[in-house]
């Protein structure tokens, strides 16, 4: 393998790879990445066996060349030794060449660096996509997604497949569901491309975080491939892979309670300080819980109680309320994280009596959808 | 590493019989235990199986065939779908135990399959255990698990039963000796290193080791010095042991030729020299064997396996050589 790359190309590949390795793996090929070189241009894969990144760089892009490739091949480098070998050259240009027997020889103005690489073949294989199977998601919406959903995944590792948000295609649909059994986030999104296929796959949240960190905030489409194994998301020259959670994911179809009996219509942004500045003295006592309390006139009162500490009460003028008069208490993190998520300055919350989940959702907007678990409180 | 099939063959025959049957037949348990004392080829008949499963091409339907990416990358200890868990320092630890429950909750990077081998599963903390019997109780489909252990009877019960238990036979020593001696190594130290271990590779490391050479002369010293029942031990053990057996493992070695010693000594007194094996000190322990009883000999084997075990559970090595040393001499001169 021989072929000669600018610098700063180079640099850019190899620290998007970057973020997949990481150094303390049991599999020792896994600490390098991988380097191809095809008549096409240079391939970089990085990888921690949960998830995998590859990096293209074309031989020419908008009519100037980058890499010239003089002999095809493949090398696995050290990828500590690697990036910081690149990040420090002294020229624009590098040359990458694989002597005998995986002895490689990187060479940039007038210094040369002699690594020992692996070889290749060792590297785990990445799943060959076939097109086929694909929809695509612009970049800003699939960030949204993530970023509404993933929030919500479990923590705890005794029940695994809650760690990973749940994605489902039907009828040219996506919904993403996170829960972790105290509360649950939902978002449904249209795809633009007709037949999709059905899929039901379970996606780990520390995946989702670590794509939605590499993308960056442009409309440019992502193509989503989802294989029986891994799941695949590709952006123009970066592919990311990542591996799924097995098992079934529970049903939540159920939880989510059809009809209510008290509905409160407010603004977001005006309910979410007071329930904040409501948890400042409830953060000390037991799970940081709050409680809500509607009365006539349309006025909410949110207030929390701590003996050792103190208590606070605060009224909020809401824009509207119907139904029976209520009494809940919930934890104020759940709120709070479900209120940041939400879009829309106006927020309907459904509550079923106070022993029942509730569910907050922008008003006039289905697509998003967050529940919790009320806390029971005497 | 790396042994291809017919040479682990001749070392278990059964064990591999059982292996390629199980494999033919498609009946591949969910989870082994391979128990054995060192040197039988546990974990190289665990990669075996490893390979003969994720092999591309296995001959007639079993027999790895060592050149696949498969068989390569397994090899190497490269393959992303098979774990590999050794005890982290003392123990296996209930971290190791996490991270591999969180690497199955997880699909397969490659494919659907999915092997783990845990080596010194008797080492695992009882947490450890405890987290892994969890589940190997729900085991998923195409999940392989493969615990190895010299010592079957240290592992909980409640893993022991969820496990198929595969017994390696060591090789008889006479026949570990004569296999040695092929080997081109001494016939007079054969004995005593087929003693010890049950790997030929591992014996012929031992034979050209200085170390080991070495080794054995100090703990004869040892002896000899407890018979003049004197205070020179303890000066002894400062100047000369400490400073040759510094690792845990070498002292543990050190404790094993010192209960040969003990265990050659009582056979002459039973009337069977021919199974001693330190072979060059045959007279002087001779000698020996006459000045002492068979009962104090049984005394002093337990002492020396209670500093072993106790070696295990990491008592300070200089404390521990010096209880024993006073053990051995029945603590009569000092008063």
């Amino acid at each position: 393998m021989k072929f000669i790359i600018q610098r700063d190309h180079l640099l850019q590949s190899v620290q998007d790879v970057m973020k997949a390795v990481t150094s303390r793996t049991t599999i020792p090929i896994l600490t390098g990445i991988k380097i191809v070189a095809t008549e096409e241009g240079v391939t970089l894969t990085g990888s921690d066996s949960d998830i995998s990144i590859e990096s293209f760089i074309p031989k020419e892009e908008d009519g100037t060349e980058i890499v010239e490739i003089r002999k095809p091949g493949a090398i696995v480098l050290q990828a500590r030794f690697f990036s910081d070998i690149v990040k420090k050259l002294p020229t624009d240009i590098v040359e990458i060449e694989v002597e005998n027997h995986l002895q490689t020889v990187i060479r940039s103005g007038k210094s040369e660096f002699n690594l020992n690489g692996l070889d290749a073949e060792e590297y785990p294989h990445l799943p060959q996509i076939s097109e086929e199977n694909m929809f695509s998601v612009p970049t800003d919406l699939l960030k949204a997604l993530i970023r509404q959903t993933v929030f919500a995944v479990s923590t705890s590792e005794t029940r695994p497949i809650l760690t990973g948000v749940n994605w489902k295609v039907e009828n040219s649909e996506l919904t993403c569901i996170a829960t972790d059994s105290h509360r649950l986030a939902l978002r449904k999104a249209r795809l633009a491309s007709e037949n999709t296929g059905t899929y039901n796959v379970v996606i780990p949240g520390k995946s989702l975080t670590e794509l939605s960190k590499i993308l960056d905030d442009t409309s440019d489409v992502i193509d989503i491939v989802i294989t029986e194994n891994q799941v695949l998301f590709k952006a123009k020259h970066l592919l990311f892979f990542s591996r799924l959670l097995e098992g079934n994911y529970p049903d939540t179809g159920r939880l989510i309670p059809n009809e209510s009996k008290t509905e409160i219509v407010t603004l977001t942004k005006e309910f979410l300080q007071a329930v904040d500045r409501a948890s400042l003295l409830a953060r000390e006592g037991r799970n940081n819980v709050v409680k809500l309390s509607t009365f006539d006139g349309g006025v909410i009162e949110v207030s929390s109680n701590t003996p050792e500490i103190g208590k606070v009460i605060e009224e909020i003028q809401s824009q509207s309320i119907e139904g029976e008069e209520l009494k809940i208490s919930f934890s104020a993190k759940y709120m709070m994280d479900a209120l940041k998520a939400l879009e829309g300055t106006e927020i309907q919350v459904s509550f079923t009596g106070a022993m029942r989940p509730f569910v907050i959702r922008p008003l006039h907007d289905d697509s998003i959808l967050q529940l919790i678990l009320p806390v029971r409180t005497y | 590493m790396g042994k291809t099939w017919t040479q682990l063959e001749e070392i278990q025959p059964t064990v591999l019989k059982m292996l390629k049957n199980s494999r033919v037949k498609n009946r591949v348990a969910h989870a082994y235990l391979y128990e054995g004392i060192r040197g039988t080829g546990k974990k190289e008949i665990g990669l075996l199986l490893a390979k003969s499963l994720f092999c591309k091409q296995p001959g007639d339907g079993f027999l790895p065939c060592e050149n696949c990416s498969n068989c390569k990358r397994i090899n190497s200890g490269n393959h992303p779908d098979i774990h590999l868990i050794e005890p982290d320092g003392q123990s296996i630890k209930k971290g190791q135990i996490h991270a591999l429950q969180e690497e199955f909750s997880k699909t397969g990077v490659e494919s659907k399959k999915k092997l783990y081998m845990i080596t010194h599963a008797d080492r695992m903390t009882v947490n450890a255990a405890n987290s892994l019997l969890k589940f190997l109780e729900e085991p998923h489909a195409e999940t392989v698990a493969i615990l190895m252990t010299e010592q079957a009877q240290k592992i909980l019960p409640t893993i022991l039963s969820r496990c198929q238990i595969i017994n390696f036979k060591p090789l008889s020593s006479v026949k570990m000796v004569e296999k040695l001696v092929e080997n081109g190594i001494k016939p007079v130290v054969a004995p005593l290193i087929a003693q010890l271990t049950n790997n030929l590779d591992e014996a012929l490391e031992i034979s050209n080791d200085d170390w080991f050479a070495q080794a054995q002369k100090l703990v004869l010293k040892l002896y000899e010095m407890l018979k003049k029942n004197s205070l020179e031990t303890l000066v002894m053990l400062q100047e000369n042991w400490f400073v040759h057996f510094k690792e845990k493992e070498q002292l543990d070695r050190g404790l094993d030729l010192l209960l040969l010693v003990f265990k050659d000594l009582l056979y002459i007194q039973l009337g069977k020299p021919e199974q001693v094996v330190y072979v060059n000190e045959k007279p002087r322990l001779e000698q020996y064997a006459m000045q002492t009883s068979g009962r104090r000999l049984a005394d002093q084997m337990e002492a020396t396996l209670e500093a072993k075990r106790k070696l295990q559970a990491n008592m300070n090595p200089q404390l521990l050589m010096e209880e024993l040393v006073l053990k051995l001499q029945e603590g009569s001169s000092f008063v």
